[in-house]
């Protein structure tokens, strides 16, 4: 289990000669992850979702907050005594192509943290060589084919694949996929996801899944929980198939809008709005982030910025001072 | 009814026969791109759907007569009305046709700009290599294109590649493409690595602009959906080879063949039962992996029969299919 | 059949070399060159026959290149000078390659004030001018032991190749695959040797070679100014002889005393770059296999 209270995370950019600019990448962010279960993060580019999955793997730090892993508070450990803790989380890359050394041999490159496990836990020798055909088996692919092979003789598919048996040499208790389907050919991608959801049932693995399509999500964590990240705040959070079915915050219900159709499948949603993209982000609005882009924005939106809750009685957390139901999703027609 | 004669005239439609694009290697000559007939009438929209290695990008670059070395067209031709057949045209009659008769936005558009050149120099370039007279005019066709796009034309003008976002950056390379009065657009892969919401806007744009300037489009992409949101035709290729074209509804509603209906159902829906996603076995070929002979498919097709494997099948009706012609028949 | 990844890697290495026959010419040049200063003292005497009758001898077979200014057999200098030439220059590479990158390695994984003051220090090493510094030195140390020679280049010449292996670990270091190796907790130690280091591998050795016929050149140019002592043999000497002593450049007769150890430098160089063209393949595992 992974808890986080209030998370946030500023980085400061050099703006050149008008002095340093920083850039808000997550505003106090609370999320609980469960043994087992399966989070979605939801939101475009540059909406904090990365640093976060990065921050959870120990790869990028956090300013305020805390982070829970287990029942230990890391934020009362120093730097160096929260390591094994974040190899409790591991990170599946986007980038299949780049998450593996192109001058090592799949053997290799799971021998290694093998082998470093065997040595901290007193297993034999042999226990390497099973294991590592073991974990190839487990995702799915044949270990004799795989193992003397550079990962540029295998399929994007097969790499990450590769990559995610690596991430479980470690038996990582939370695996956070970010847009680990994105660089995957469109008929293979399916085959990633259905391993990450057969994962959670055989192994017990958690699942961070960070993405800006969200069918994917609801196809690895359609049990689990959905978050609406709009830069750096969490604006819509409830099970994936609550929100999905009536989304009530304006954000969600733009990029819902935005997912393409399949015309002759499906029917779009009466009420799919036409969402705008930000054109201009530079500027940080005193009321609600998303009023400059939203089609219902008042007064008050401007002036004032709604904090995340169930205002409305709705069933799902949103950070909205007009949630309202909309239709905006496409429904099959058969 | 003159109307009608007249914009049939003035739109340039396309007619790819025969079309075989193949790739020195050391493994000899490889056929990247096999034996494709397709046309795109003037004034649609036409998807062009498949995977890496399904020779997309080629056969879309085969419509500039622009296939890198070590690769070039061994048969077939590309009639662009027009224009004529293209793959016979030499580099200099290329040079004048491009931009300004066919407009093209390159794969990943979104870093295609010179990162030390304002959009604007960029402009004025292009405008001196196809040798306009009126560059004020050019100028003023690029703004009125930048603002009907949603940008704030001047400003982006101005602007570097590094000033501009993902999305902005996709809409200058439209601009570009446009700016000299094209009529044939192709657009490779025009909304990858973009956010949803920015691709829904890249997507309403490419339909506006096309149907206001009256233009014949080709978009290429891997995406069904972006096909199913913009074109009123789509073909499906796979392994170098065309193997289902039509009405983009028709197909998405009831698709034939067999690689169609796999990748269709392998996209997780937002509503309805999670696991009516079904996974398509095995992987996609590569230039090196693609059968020479039979079927492209069979070896991932739940459809297989024996004739697969040595004869490759011949597209009838809008399907290249042994097994859908066989049940279609009866 | 399963090979070791040993027998693997020189299959690659026959495969990429196999490519261009120009490569297989570069082994060659270099097979003879190491062949050369290796067992190339074996087959003459320590001083080599003399016969100041036959000065500047026309070519024959007994004299392919002619003879010097005693009538001592020119091939025989070049074959006999070439361990003096080749052993500084290897020795000097080492020297370089071990400082080049551990330096650049250090400071693009660290990077911090490590980076700082290791590339303050590269810097350094490549501004100052190394020709006229090794002339000053000579004045100052007795270069006459071939090791000292070695150390002083090596140690002149490490800043570009430091800089250029930082470069590519810094590039490297955002890769997913070192992210991945420091999220399993792998040491830093393995990281540095086992995931950074295969992959800037072909940079040190491009830089490398590079750098060695730099330390030809180098070593060649200070005998033949004549500002190390002359009483060994060595392409720089017989360099020095011919137009100092014999009066090549306007004596036609002394012509290939002089050419023939400038043709030695121009046929190892040619050597060298041959196969600085294959090492990429080499080291890269999808080139290789092609």
């Amino acid at each position: 289990m992974i808890e986080g209270r209030g998370i946030t995370k500023t980085f400061a950019s050099r703006g050149g000669v008008l002095g340093s600019q920083s850039v808000t990448a997550l505003r106090g962010v609370d999320f609980l992850i469960p043994r087992g279960g399966a989070v979605s993060f939801i939101g475009e580019s540059g909406c904090g979702k990365t640093t976060l999955g990065r921050i959870l793997a120990g790869l990028e730090t956090y300013d305020g907050g805390q982070l829970i892993v287990g029942d230990t508070d890391l934020s009362t450990l120093k730097p160096k005594a929260r390591e094994p803790h974040f190899r409790r989380v591991q990170l599946i890359h986007q980038d299949p192509y780049s998450a593996l050394n192109p001058t090592r041999t799949i053997e290799s490159t799971l021998r290694d943290p093998l082998r470093l496990r065997a040595a901290q836990t007193g297993k034999p020798a042999s226990w390497v060589a099973s294991q590592t055909e073991e974990l190839l088996s487990l995702v799915g692919l044949d270990p004799s084919y795989v193992l003397p092979r550079y990962p540029h003789q295998l399929s994007g598919g097969m790499r990450q694949r590769v990559v995610v048996a690596r991430a479980l040499t470690v038996e990582p208790e939370v695996l956070v996929a970010d847009e680990a389907v994105s660089m995957i050919d469109v008929s293979l991608r399916l085959g990633i996801l259905g391993l990450l959801r057969q994962l959670r049932e055989t192994l017990g693995v958690s699942i961070l899944f960070i993405t800006h399509d969200v069918a994917t999500a609801r196809y690895v964590g359609a049990d689990g929980e959905l978050y609406v990240i709009y830069r750096g705040q969490v604006v819509e959070r409830g099970p994936v198939e609550t929100v999905l079915a009536d989304p009530v915050h304006p954000y969600t219900q733009c990029l819902l809008s935005a997912i393409p159709v399949l015309h002759g499948l499906e029917r779009p949603g009466e009420d799919r709005l036409v969402p705008k993209e930000p054109l201009d982000e530079k500027m940080e609005p005193a009321g609600c982030l998303f009023a400059p882009r939203c089609p219902f924005a008042t007064e008050v939106c401007v002036s004032e910025r709604p904090v995340l809750g169930r205002l409305g009685g709705t069933p799902q957390h949103h950070a909205c001072f007009f949630p309202a139901s909309r239709h905006v999703v496409a429904t099959p027609l058969r | 009814m003159s109307i009608v004669e007249l914009s049939t005239e003035t739109l340039p439609g396309v007619a790819i026969s025969g079309l075989t694009i193949a790739y020195r290697t050391d493994a000899g000559e490889l056929a990247a791109v096999s034996d494709i007939t397709l046309g795109l009438p003037a004034g649609t929209i036409t998807g062009l759907v498949g995977e890496s290695g399904s020779g997309k990008s080629t056969l879309a670059l085969s419509l500039l007569g622009a296939v890198q070395k070590p690769g070039r067209v061994t048969a077939g031709s590309v009639v662009i009305d027009g224009i004529g057949d293209i793959t016979k045209l030499d580099e200099h009659a290329l040079q004048s046709v491009r931009g300004a008769q066919i407009g093209y936005v390159f794969q990943a558009a979104q870093n295609s700009l010179n990162p030390l050149k304002t959009v604007g120099k960029q402009l004025l370039d292009l405008g001196r290599s196809h040798r306009v007279k009126d560059l004020r005019g050019l100028l003023r066709e690029a703004k009125v294109l930048l603002s009907r796009m949603g940008l704030a034309a001047e400003r982006v003008l101005d602007s570097y590649q590094h000033e501009l976002s993902g999305g902005m950056r996709q809409r200058v390379g439209i601009m570009f493409a446009l700016v000299l009065n094209a009529h044939l657009l192709v657009l490779d892969e025009p909304t990858t690595a973009l956010d949803m919401i920015t691709q829904a806007n890249i997507l309403q744009i490419v339909r506006d602009v096309h149907a206001e300037r009256g233009l014949t489009t080709l978009i290429v992409t891997h995406d069904v959906g972006v096909v199913a949101e913009v074109a009123d035709r789509m073909a499906v290729m796979y392994g170098g080879r065309v193997v289902e074209h039509g009405q983009t509804m028709e197909i998405l509603g009831a698709p034939r063949h067999p690689y169609t209906r796999g990748l269709i159902s392998a996209i997780p829906r937002l509503t309805g039962p999670v696991d009516a996603a079904k996974p398509l076995p095995g992987t996609p070929p590569t230039l090196g992996t693609i059968p020479r002979t039979g079927c492209v498919f069979r070896q991932r097709c739940p459809l297989r029969m024996e004739i697969c494997d040595t004869v490759a099948p011949a597209m009838i009706g809008g399907v290249a299919c042994h097994a859908v012609n066989e049940t279609e028949q009866l | 059949m399963r090979l070791s990844v040993r027998q693997r890697f020189w299959r690659g290495v026959w495969v990429a070399l196999k490519r261009r026959p120009s490569r297989i010419l570069g082994v060659i040049i270099m097979a003879l060159f190491v062949f050369m200063a290796i067992a190339g003292p074996w087959f003459y005497p320590d001083r080599l026959p003399y016969n100041v009758d036959n000065m500047y001898a026309p070519i024959s077979w007994d004299h392919p290149l002619s003879t010097d200014f005693e009538g001592v057999d020119v091939l025989a200098l070049v074959i006999t000078g070439t361990r003096g030439v080749l052993l500084v220059a290897v020795a000097a590479g080492l020297v370089t390659m071990l400082v080049g990158t551990a330096a650049g390695l250090y400071a693009g994984y660290r990077r911090g004030a490590a980076d700082s003051v290791l590339m303050r220090i590269a810097d350094f090493a490549l501004t100052i001018p190394g020709f006229p510094l090794l002339i000053v030195l000579t004045t100052a140390m007795n270069f006459g032991a071939w090791w000292k020679m070695a150390l002083v280049l090596g140690l002149i010449g490490w800043g570009g190749l430091a800089r250029a292996v930082r470069s590519q670990t810094l590039s490297l270091r955002e890769r997913g695959f070192i992210e991945a190796a420091r999220g399993l907790g792998l040491p830093t130690r393995h990281i540095v040797t086992k995931e950074l280091l295969p992959n800037v591998a072909p940079f040190i050795a491009t830089n490398l070679l590079m750098a060695v016929t730099g330390y030809i050149y180098a070593q060649v140019g200070l005998y033949f100014l004549g500002v190390l002592p002359l009483d060994t043999s060595n392409w720089g000497v017989m360099l020095n002889a011919a137009v100092f002593q014999s009066g090549a450049l306007i004596s036609p007769d002394a012509l290939p005393y002089l050419l023939a150890p400038l043709g030695a430098i121009l046929l190892l160089t040619l050597g060298v770059v041959l196969i600085v063209d294959a090492l990429e393949e080499i080291f890269n595992p999808r080139l290789r296999e092609g």
